[in-house]
């Protein structure tokens, strides 16, 4: 039996998540092929709930059948962006993306956060909190 | 009053604030500089070439301060409104290899501004209502000036996710 028949693969969830929106983008393993791409949409001002839980996991659902169509069993994690004012970092997007993920059957791996850090000269501690 | 103004660096912070501070009389406290002067760190992160502040030392030594203090880590102190300035990611990144800086610190913020980090974290800690979003793609920092001065004068509502630049990642 081939590996995409015994549905045993592993691939990269690319989770980007910002205040107003969240991206999923599913890759192999290597990180070359791109495989599923998913977006919120475009939500400025007048849309915010595209940011919400429920976007994030109403697209995870339709990635996550995507995924298994192309015989993914698991994902590793790769989250990018404290994704908006809903919640604690990594931001509601992500969280609920990868809550989505799991619940529609996918095994979820390591989970890395990869958020970019702002930074001249000086920056924050992490998870500082004020 | 107690304003902070934050943003990803290369919003233009430094310039607009030094124009605010030249038409309202107001103290001024350019926190990056601060923190060298004065040492308000923890540790060196080597990777970024750059220095871990010691937020609880940067809030003893400023105490019970009043005016503006600008910094991409002005967010991390209580304060009475808190400026976002924005810029769209690919014009922030050319602004600062323009400014001289090395193209990871570039890229890095770049990214920052794209995935809105200051922004979010800005109304994680002050709610919506504390927080005054402007975007100074395009503009030049007089105009940006005029859109603090009007924050400091109660002109401005609050603003927060009015632009979404994710696409530029
Ligand atoms: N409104 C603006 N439009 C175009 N360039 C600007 C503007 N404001 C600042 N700059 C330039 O962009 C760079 C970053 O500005 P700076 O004030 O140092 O930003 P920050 O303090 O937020 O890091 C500087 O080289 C500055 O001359
Ligand atoms: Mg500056």
């Amino acid at each position: 039996m081939s590996e995409a028949e015994s549905g045993d693969k592993w691939g990269i969830a690319h989770v980007h998540a910002s205040f107003n929106n969240t991206l999923i983008t599913v890759t192999d393993i290597t990180g070359a092929e791109t495989i599923v791409k998913s977006s919120g949409g475009s939500v400025v001002k007048q849309n915010r709930d595209e940011a919400s839980p429920y976007a994030a996991m109403q697209m995870a659902e339709s990635v996550a059948d995507q995924i298994k169509a192309a015989g993914i069993s698991g994902l590793h994690v790769r989250v990018r962006g404290p994704g908006g004012n809903r919640n604690k970092s990594p931001g509601p997007g992500a969280q609920a993306t990868i809550r989505a993920l799991a619940r529609a059957g996918l095994e979820i791996g390591r989970i890395e956060d990869v958020t970019p850090i702002p930074h001249d000269g000086t920056r924050a501690p992490k998870n500082s909190r004020l | 009053m107690r304003v902070a103004i934050t943003g990803t660096p290369g919003t233009g912070k430094t310039t607009a604030t030094d124009a605010v501070a030249d038409a309202l009389d107001l103290d001024v406290v350019h926190l990056n500089q601060l923190v060298k002067d004065e040492g308000l760190w923890t540790e060196r992160d080597e990777d970024r070439d750059t220095l871990v502040v010691d937020l609880d030392a940067v809030r003893d030594h400023l105490g019970d301060w009043d005016g503006i203090v600008e910094s991409h880590l002005a967010h991390h102190l209580e304060a009475d409104r808190v400026v976002v300035l924005r810029c769209r990611p690919d014009i922030l990144e050319q602004r600062l290899l323009d400014r001289g800086e090395p193209e990871a610190k570039a890229r890095e913020n770049r990214e920052s501004e794209a995935l809105d980090v200051v922004l979010g974290e800005a109304v994680e800690f002050h709610g919506e209502e504390s927080v005054y979003e402007i975007d100074t793609t395009d503009r030049d920092p007089e105009a940006v000036a005029d859109d603090i001065e009007a924050v400091v004068s109660g002109a401005r509502e609050p603003s927060a996710g009015t632009v979404d630049f994710i696409e530029y990642l």
